[in-house]
Order: structure tokens, then sequence, then C-alpha cells
């Protein structure tokens, strides 16, 4: 009972903005160390997943960048099938309009693998899921498709476009929605769906030749108003965070600090894996004085932080004060400079004295390379 | 046949010393497994030099407790020596049709691979040890070598004269070349000591190796046979003067050391270096939690730690848990270490995996901090120091 594991790289591009103006969604720096590829990626591996096809749409050169040949998940082997799957421009569709669209244009890896069936995944839930139970789940409940959903998600926010699942004694959802809150005990999609191969196959070719692109809105939500289509709904109860604006981005960087979200997110047992980049150990000087900071490796501390994510390869220099910021892989504060409310791209320049402060529900974004 | 191409220079890591000097932590590693520098083994200053002056080719002898050091080593990806033909190679000793023995000595040890090294073909062989903390471009001392026209070259460094007793010294003349090597010299007349690098032309070597393995007197070391035969025989020996930092780490005492080193500003060993990395082997580990109770001084922690104590002058590995209320001062936590609340660790080295209970104290300040004589207290790998038990004080 093998899986294969299609991630969509791209799907909420749009609403992460300024963020995800030169990168996609999947390669968005997270959590100190990772890309929020990482995380599903290393799922997948930690389920015995072993070929992968990972759609890209477009701006995906840093994605590549991260991926390489897939040794840092041990899927650079040689029965191992990990696949960038680029747009194919000669197609019918050139750009993808939905995950559906984007799933015509993985046809023949589909085609081309071995296991029964697929799971598909979305880049912007961070959570920490065994597919193998999930699979169990979908099997035994002889349903077409099994959604993965969460209670907690529900609970803490839901944006437009969320699934909403309403569950029956059985497992089987009894009510279904796109965007609206169907009262309590409703959970909310995590953007993961496990169905055979042979049946997403034929969903494709049929949905995609009329037009059709969107797997939740034209075949779940229409087919199950049909009652042609029977869903199974597999609840995940560990935490879930879920990066669909820059507010949820920002505010789920610093729920990692959680010591029941670290602890699960992070088990030891299924770990987390992302490219190595050979820094050295992260050195406090003794100016230093940090306080519910998550800080990764190659980091020179001198100054305050408080309630920071700080990327790898980061200085902060003696005088600097930064407050409920995220600050990414190289880049450097310097002396003196204040910084609060803000998220800190790949390799800016803070230069001595700045001052940044943004509002706590619209942080500050620094683009990359720029220097303040 | 050989497929692929000579390699022009191949290195041979010496990695089977039992490094009994480090009592505990080397009770069940070998010593250059044993970690350093917060996310490092000894070992990944040698290979990271290799690779860092383009030497693809690397075997590593080991003998005393290989496990851990062979997990660790793995396929040579981390190190980039995953290489087609070449890479990192571990060299067990094994039995051969006549006999089969253990490696006697340092010289006994490449003697036994001489097949290895043959299969590359090269015209030079870098001869390493596995317990030094040092950045040294290797490529230097090959261009040294051959503009020297010599055929061993030892890397040397210069000591303070009061402690030249303590090495082994090299006495040149004007243009570098050796007439004279004294081990461990009463009074030394030169302060050149011998870092353990040597560089040979590989005929010459193993000319000197099969010599030596005939002569049942010999105890098959490079520094008490094979230099003496060389210099013997009016071979021409040059010393290669290296400018940086080098810590032979074979005690307790210096492996602390060279750890606090790393915190010195004035120390020139930098780790974070973007042209020269030292490469490790990565676990999958999240960056550090440093929570609201925290206070760090002075120190280097690594990834995957939760720091809700205080840490000062110290260097705290991967994975280690520092509680609240805990104190760590000066001292090197080796990877996975937990240190409950209220505990206190002076002065002292713990070992991998081990656990300071609550309120326990390990080691205390010396009275004389400015020159650490007195020994560090040490905890060996997972070792359990349970609730207000009080060690080395």
């Amino acid at each position: 009972m093998k899986m294969t594991g299609i991630i969509f790289s791209n799907v909420y591009d749009t609403s992460l903005g300024d963020l995800t103006m030169k990168r996609t969604v999947a390669s968005l720096p997270f959590g100190g160390r990772y890309r929020l590829v990482d995380f599903v990626l290393s799922n997948m591996v930690n389920s015995n997943i072993s070929s992968i096809g990972l759609i890209t749409k477009y701006n995906y050169q840093s994605l590549m960048d991260h991926l390489g040949s897939g040794s840092e998940w041990d899927l650079s082997r040689k029965n191992a099938n990990f696949y960038i799957l680029p747009p194919f421009a000669s197609g019918a569709t050139n750009v993808y309009r939905g995950n559906l669209e984007a799933l015509s244009n993985a046809i023949q890896f589909l085609q081309s693998i071995k296991p029964d069936y697929v799971v598909l995944c979305d880049t912007t839930v961070i959570c920490n899921i065994n597919y193998e139970k999930a699979l169990e789940s979908h099997v035994k409940s002889g349903a077409d498709v099994t959604a993965i959903a969460s209670r907690d998600l529900c609970a803490y926010e839901t944006v437009d476009n969320d699934l909403i699942l309403k569950k029956g004694e059985d497992g089987k959802a009894v009510d279904l929605a796109i965007g609206q809150s169907l009262g309590e005990d409703s959970l909310a999609g995590m953007g993961m769906f496990i169905v055979e191969r042979k049946y997403l196959l034929s969903i494709i070719n049929n949905y995609v030749a009329r037009g059709r692109y969107s797997f939740e809105r034209d075949f779940l939500l229409t087919r199950f108003a049909d009652d042609s289509v029977s869903i199974n709904v597999y609840e995940f109860k560990g935490p879930v965070l879920r990066n669909h604006s820059i507010l949820s981005y920002f505010k789920n960087n610093f729920r990692i600090m959680d010591e029941r979200i670290r602890e699960d997110i992070f088990n030891p047992k299924s770990p987390i894996y992302t490219k190595v980049r050979d820094e050295a150990p992260t050195y406090y000087a003794e100016t230093s004085s940090v306080s519910d900071s998550v800080i990764a490796d190659g980091c020179k501390i001198c100054g305050k932080l408080e309630n920071a994510v700080v990327f790898r390869d980061v200085t902060v220099e003696e005088g600097a004060k930064i407050k409920n910021a995220i600050i990414m892989q190289g880049s450097s504060i310097g002396k003196g400079a204040k910084i609060e409310n803000a998220i800190i791209d790949k390799n800016v320049t803070i230069t001595a004295g700045a001052t940044l402060i943004g509002g706590s529900s619209s942080p500050i974004i620094v683009h990359k390379g720029d220097t303040i | 046949m050989i497929r692929g191409k000579s390699k022009e220079c191949i290195a041979m890591l010496l990695a089977g010393g039992q490094g009994s000097r480090l009592k505990v932590l080397t009770e069940e590693t070998a010593k250059p497994a044993v970690p350093f520098g917060g996310k490092y083994r000894i070992i990944d200053f040698p290979l990271s030099n290799c690779v860092n002056s383009g030497i693809d080719t690397v075997g590593i002898m080991t003998q005393y407790q290989p496990l851990e050091l062979n997990d660790y080593i793995g396929t040579g990806s981390p190190w980039g020596l995953d290489r087609n033909f070449g890479g990192v190679h571990i060299l067990p000793p094994y039995a051969k049709s006549k006999k089969s023995e253990w490696y006697k000595g340092t010289a006994n040890a490449i003697y036994q691979n001489i097949n290895f090294v043959d299969r590359y073909d090269p015209e030079y062989v870098l001869v390493l040890s596995g317990d030094h903390i040092y950045k040294m471009d290797y490529e230097k001392m090959l261009r040294f070598h051959k503009e020297k026209g010599a055929e061993c070259t030892i890397a040397v460094l210069d000591v303070p004269i009061e402690e030249a007793s303590r090495f082994g010294i090299m006495n040149t003349n004007a243009d570098d070349s050796i007439y004279e090597f004294e081990e461990k010299p009463k009074q030394p007349k030169s302060t050149k000591a011998s870092m353990g690098v040597y560089l040979f032309d590989w005929k010459i070597l193993k000319e000197y190796l099969i010599a030596d393995e005939k002569d049942p007197d010999s105890s098959n070391d490079f520094g008490k046979n094979v230099i003496p035969a060389l210099l013997g025989d009016g071979r021409k020996l040059f010393a290669y003067q290296f400018d940086g930092y080098w810590k032979d780490v074979g005690t307790l005492q210096s492996l602390w050391e060279a750890n606090m080193d790393l915190l010195d500003p004035n120390v020139p060993i930098e780790l974070k270096d973007k042209n020269y990395k030292i490469y490790a082997r990565n676990y999958a580990e999240p960056p550090t939690l440093i929570s609201k109770t925290a206070q760090i001084s002075n120190s280097f922690v690594a990834e995957g730690c939760s720091i809700k104590g205080s840490v000062k002058n110290s260097v705290i590995s991967t994975g280690c848990k520092i509680a609240e209320d805990a104190i760590v001062i000066n001292s090197v936590i080796m990877p996975d270490v937990e240190i409950k609340s209220g505990a206190v660790v002076k002065y002292a080295i713990i070992g991998q995996e081990s656990i300071v209970g609550m309120n326990a104290k390990v080691g205390e300040i010396p009275e004389d901090v400015t020159s650490v004589k007195k020994d560090i207290c040490v905890i060996g790998k997972n070792t359990v120091i349970g609730a207000g038990e009080t060690v080395g004080q």
C-alpha cells in the first residue's frame, strides 16, 4: 500500500504579498531555519513516501536551489522518485489557475509511478503528521477521497478559501462548505487529500478538459452536492499552523516557541529536514540579552532580542534592540538599531541607529537584499 | 585494473589511537569522534582541512571503538567526500592470508594499507592525525614541498621555549631543512614543534615503511622510527612553518582549553568563516529556543537546545536542555545533555547524553583562574548525576 506525494508549491502565492514577490510559498523561510516546503516534504519522507512530485508555477529558482537533489531529505536514492515538475509550456494550459489544472501537468508523472494512492498537499500548512495513518483510515473507510482536517485550525481562524467539513458518526463528511463556518463541531481542511491514483487520473482528465480547475470547488463541492462522491474525514489532532496571509505567517513564527507546539512539530522521531549550510554555532556576546527567542546557527548576537525568530547567519550588533520580529538568513542589524513588529527578509542590512517600528497586526516588511 | 585517473596527493588520517588520556570521554568513543566546539567532532577539522585544500581522497585508519566514528563518517557526504573515485574510506585492520594483526604503530597502520594508497597511484601522501584542532591549507604545504624538492615535509609550529620539551622538536638549517629531530628534548635547541602533519613522496615513504616493517626492533612509529631513519640516510627533510592556531586536544585539560579558546577573541581560531568552513554531520534539529528566564553571556550555543538557565563563558552543544535556575560557567557541555533546575556546573566537561540532576553541583571555580592547572571536572558519556549530588569539589 504505497503512496505517492504531490506537493503544490504555489497555490497561495498571491495572499502572501511581498514575501512571495521573488519566491514561491514553498520556499518561504519559516521558524529560524526552514522553508515551508521542508515540513510537507519531511512529513512525506517520515511516512515512508519516496516518490514525490513537486508542482511549481513560476519563481521557482529559490526552491530548486533549496531542494537540490533532495539528498537532505534522503530522496536522492536509486529507489526514490523525487521530481520537480515545472509548467509544461507546450501544453494547453501554461499557467495554472487551480490545483486540478496544476495536476494536469503532472499527468505523466502520475502515470509513470507505481503506488496505488496519492496524497495531495499544499505547503502553507505546518504540522507533523504521519500520512501512513491517514492512508489506513482512507482505505478502511472505502471513501473516494479522504480530506485531512483539523478542529483546532477551525477554532483559530478561517479564511475565504478554507474547506470546512462536518463529520458524521461513520467518519464521513455530512456537510461541506468553502469559506463558511458550519457551526460548532466543524473542521477545517488542511489542504491535504488522499485519493486512489487511478481515480485521481480520471478526475483530472474529466474536469480539466471541461475547463474546471479547482479540486475543492469544482470537484469536491459539486460532486458532494450530487451525492456522487464520498469523503472520509481524517481528523488530525496535533497542532497545525497555517500560513495563508502575512499576518498569520508572522504570528505562526512565534507560535513555535510554545512548548507544546515545539515538541510536537519538532518531534525527534519524525524530524523536519532542511538544507544544511554548515554554519558555526551561534555566539552570544557579553552584551547580549535574549529572551523568548528562537535562534538558528551561525549568528552573532551582541544586542537585545525579545520575542524574535532569527535565521542562520544573522548579526545583531551591540545596542540593537529587536522585539517581535523575524530576521531572515544573512541579515545584519547595526549598532543601536531599533526594530519592532517587523519581518526582515534575507540579506538585509539595517544600518546603525535605524528605527523600524510596525504595528503588531501590520508588521513592516523589509525586502530581500535591501539596506535601511 | 584501476579505473579513474591517479591522484596527485591523498591523505591518510590516523584515527586508531585509544586516546586514553581523555579518560571517560573515550571509554566508548574513538578520540577523533569526541565532540568539540558545540557541533563538531575533532575529526571534522582535519577532514575539512583536506576538503578546503583540494584533497578529495582520505583513508581513515581506525581500530579502537570504531562504531561511533564509522557511523559519523558514513559515506562522507557532509564533507563532500562521497566521490565516484576517491572520497573517504574507513580502513580498519583486516585479516590477511598469512597473518592478521592490529595496527602496531602509526607507521604500521599505513604499511598495512599500502595497497589502498597504491590504488590511487599518488605522488604525495599526507599523514594526519585525528586529535588536533587547527585550520590549515595543506595545498600551501604541498607547494612548499615541491619548491624545496623535499622528500618529506613536516609541519611545525613555533612554541614558547619553556613548553618546547613537551613536543617533538625539529632542528633546522637556514633553508628550513631538518638536520635533527628530538622527541621531547630536555634542553630544546629550537622551538619548532612538530604538528603531526607529514607530507611524503609516496615512493620514498613506501620504501621506508617496507624497511621499517622488516626491522623486528622497530616500534613502527613515525616519530620514533621512520623520521629518524630518513634523517639517518640523509634524505631531504624540510620543516614547513605554520602560523595559525593549532592545539593538541589529547588531554582533558587541553580539550577544555581549546573549547574556551573559541570564546576568546584574541585566539585566532574563527569557526564562522564563509571562505573556510568546518564541515560536520548535521542532524535535523530545530533552532535553539531561549526562554524569558535565560541569561547567556560570552558563549556558543548550537542548534536544538532549550536554554532557560544561566550560561556564561561556555560551549553548549547540539540538543542540550538547560533548565530554569541552572547555572553553567566556563564549561563544555557535549551534545544532548540535560541540566536540571538548580544544578550548578562550573569548570567542567559534561559528556554526551548525560543528565545533571536537580540542585546537583559539578566542578568548582579554581582558586587561580588565570592559569587553570587544576583538573577540570569531567563527567563521561551517558552518566546520570543524581539530584543534589556533588561531584568534583
